[in-house]
């Protein structure tokens, strides 16, 4: 048999061996470990189909070696390629990647109401009425009548328990409009009487404005009573509602800009707060300023140690831990941001200080100028203005930072919208993410702008 | 009279920079100080004013013993003494003029100087200053704006602010162009005809021979020539720069 079949045979039981043993000792050795290790991950993953990998390398090794023996080197380009294919396919099953689980419906669901964000209604004026219904009956009840500004609304009976039938009319409102129909407990609860207690009741008045329907006691209205047999009296509810021209800020688009607002001044407050932390300590932190004698070195090396540790806690972790210590709110997230800033903006700052040039100082030190002078003519010209650009670009992180610390109770834009995804609001839901990319690009731009000017 | 007696100055991390150097320059003079790379004339320079602290030595002025001056008189006497860099050293974000003004620190009230406040006459004096280097066209540009060669004579403006009565300039144009460096040094030996005392450490022979009326040579930190310029000889001059130098000339103009 020639020496070319006995490192092919070789290669065959052990992959790479031939490889090896032919003087291509990292060839050999990638071989084999690049098989072992594909051959152990679809051992453990497997599904039959990855099994075609670990094969072809080995296909791919005996021809390398058939190739080796006659000294001619084949590109490794191909078994890379195996190698690659298999990974990703594990990969693929690790993720649990299913395209089917993805349903079409669903999207569309949440995706309708968020082409209408919930941020602008058109202004409407109300008609209100009600009229008093006593639940359950007392021994003389009034009667459930009421007028109001031209308006006339009665009940009959007058009163009745839980479930009962009670004619209801109403004379005076606006003509031919849709009018809301609902109950309202002596909390001030309202309560739906549409279909199943859970759809609102609507109807038309007639051209004259009077409406005239039949309802039932709520089966809830005494859910909330301290006593049930006690009689104490309900309401029932008509609205109207008509647009007046123009649009106003709907009740959703008013949260939204509180949240906005928060989120940006929770960012600015955060950074403002950074800053006067993080001067003195970039001094500190500074290596030129501090290599002077063993003390200082010290100092250096923990200010610089604290500042490295507090920078790789994310924010978001510290606003989980902040939420614990001082309650939900844009406090927290203030506290967390302004954490991380300190070190981040020390860190920067810390590298302006050491990155100054220290000509000028020496110029003017030679004119006879005194420390102070020093320091504002030739060490502030030199910092001021990268330590500016630096914090603006902070502040610009921090409102994104900001929006997302929310999420996990920090107040801000962010906590609306956890709160809107929760009730599955999504038309809010969307007024947020559109309010969140109107912040950040008119920031994004605001701080790109003042930062160029001071380069 | 400027008496530099016994100077000797090591570096912290123990390299001897200045040896045992001594020598006198009197009023008037453009004393150049010449010397290979690392023979210590910016040490020396920066010892006259203190921005080094020398080891040891004296160096007395118009009998006033600079280095056993408080730091209150120190600065009174850095006022009076200009300082022109190789680099510069301007405050590139400044503005030409507060660059110039700054020059007039040392006089200048120390709490309205330090709001950036400053008297008529003084903006005055720094744009007769800036006019009188040629610059004044330039004076509210940043001085990062500028060439060079502006940079040097927005440097040496900066000086005059000090009405200095002595001129350190350590090699104020290595880092021009031969034409540039010329039109510097002639500003220099402008303010040296006009009583002002210069002393400037130089690269180019033929510059040194130029405008030199006396010539100290640095080497290894050790004074090994004091004299006019024609008095560097072949032997000499293998003597200051080591037997390979050859003679480079910066320009023949
Ligand atoms: N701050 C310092 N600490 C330690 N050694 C220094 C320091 N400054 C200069 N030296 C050393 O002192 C010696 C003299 O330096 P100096 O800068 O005075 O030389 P120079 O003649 O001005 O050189 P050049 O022509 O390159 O400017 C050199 O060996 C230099 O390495
Ligand atoms: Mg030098």
């Amino acid at each position: 048999m020639s020496k070319q079949m006995s490192n092919v045979v070789m290669s065959a039981f052990v992959p790479g061996l031939g490889q090896f043993l032919l003087g291509e000792r990292y060839r050999g050795l990638g071989i084999f470990l690049g098989f072992l290790a594909i051959v152990a991950t679809t051992l453990w993953y497997g599904q039959p189909l990855w099994y075609l990998f670990p094969f072809l390398i080995w296909a791919w090794n005996l021809w390398d070696v058939f190739g080796l023996a006659a000294g001619q080197k084949h590109s490794v380009l191909l078994p890379l390629a195996f190698g690659l294919a298999a990974a990703y396919g594990i990969g693929w099953q690790v993720v649990e990647i299913d395209f089917s689980r993805a349903k079409v419906e669903r999207a569309v669901a949440i995706l309708r109401p968020m082409l209408q964000p919930d941020f602008i209604q058109p202004r409407r004026e109300l008609n209100q009425m009600w009229v008093p219904v006593e639940v359950p009956c007392s021994s003389q009840p009034p009667a459930a009548r009421r007028e109001d500004a031209g308006r006339v609304a009665t009940v009959t009976p007058d009163c009745g328990p839980v479930g009962e039938t009670l004619l209801v009319k109403v004379t005076g409102l606006w003509p031919k409009t849709e009018t809301n129909i609902f109950w309202q407990n002596p909390i001030g609860n309202p309560l739906m009487l549409g279909e199943g207690e859970i759809r609102m009741l609507t109807q038309m008045t007639d051209e004259e404005g009077a409406l005239t329907t039949v309802i039932r006691v709520p089966t809830t209205a005494l859910v909330a009573a301290p006593d049930p047999t006690l009689p104490q009296f309900h309401r029932v509810y008509f609205e109207q509602a008509r647009p007046i021209g123009g649009y106003e800020l709907s009740f959703i688009g008013n949260e939204v800009l509180k949240g906005a607002l928060a989120t940006v001044s929770m960012a600015l407050m955060a950074t403002g707060l950074a800053v006067l932390f993080a001067v003195p300590l970039s001094f500190l932190a500074a290596r030129n300023l501090m290599s002077g004698n063993p003390v200082t070195y010290a100092i250096y090396l923990v200010v610089r140690t604290l500042l490295n540790i507090l920078r790789s806690i994310e924010s978001l972790i510290i606003a989980i831990v902040f939420v614990v210590i001082v309650g939900l709110g844009p406090f927290a997230g203030m506290l967390a941001l302004a954490l991380h800033s300190i070190a981040a903006l020390g860190k920067l700052y810390s590298e302006v200080i050491e990155g100054i040039d220290p000509g000028p100082i020496e110029a003017i030190r030679a004119t006879g100028a005194n420390w102070l002078q020093v320091v504002r003519y030739a060490v502030i010209p030199q910092i001021i203005p990268p330590f500016t650009a630096f914090t603006i670009y902070r502040w610009d992180i921090n409102v994104r930072s900001a929006t997302v610390i929310g999420l996990v109770g920090g107040g801000g834009i962010g906590f609306l919208l956890i709160e809107l995804i929760r009730v599955n609001n999504m038309r809010g839901v969307s007024a947020v993410f559109i309010a969140i990319a109107v912040i950040v690009i008119v920031l994004d731009y605001i701080s790109a702008k003042l930062r160029e000017r001071l380069v | 009279m400027l008496r530099i007696q016994n100077v000797s100055k090591t570096y912290p991390n123990g390299t001897q920079a200045l040896k045992n150097v001594s020598f006198d320059v009197a009023d008037g003079e453009f004393l150049v100080i010449i010397g290979l790379s690392g023979s210590g004339k910016s040490t020396l320079l920066r010892c006259i004013n203190r921005l080094i602290e020398p080891t040891e030595g004296k160096i007395i002025w118009d009998d006033v013993d600079i280095t056993a001056a408080s730091p209150a008189e120190l600065r009174k006497i850095r006022r009076t003494i200009g300082m022109v860099f190789q680099q510069f050293n301007l405050v590139k974000r400044s503005s030409v003029l507060t660059n110039v003004l700054s020059g007039r620190l040392g006089y200048a009230n120390p709490w309205t100087s330090l709001l950036g406040i400053w008297p008529q006459e003084d903006i005055a004096q720094a744009m007769q200053a800036l006019e009188r280097v040629g610059i004044a066209e330039k004076a509210h540009s940043r001085a990062d704006a500028l060439s060079g060669g502006q940079q040097q004579r927005v440097g040496i403006a900066r000086a005059l602010m000090q009405n200095p009565k002595l001129i350190l300039a350590d090699e104020p144009v290595a880092s021009l162009d031969p034409v540039l460096s010329h039109s510097i040094l002639q500003y220099l030996e402008q303010l040296n005809k006009e009583g002002i005392t210069v002393i400037c450490s130089l690269h180019f022979l033929d510059l040194v021979h130029r405008y030199a009326t006396r010539v100290v040579a640095l080497k290894d930190g050790v004074k090994v020539f004091e004299g006019s310029a024609k008095e560097i000889d072949r032997a000499k001059f293998k003597e200051i720069y080591g037997e390979e130098a050859q003679e480079v000339r910066a320009a023949s103009l």
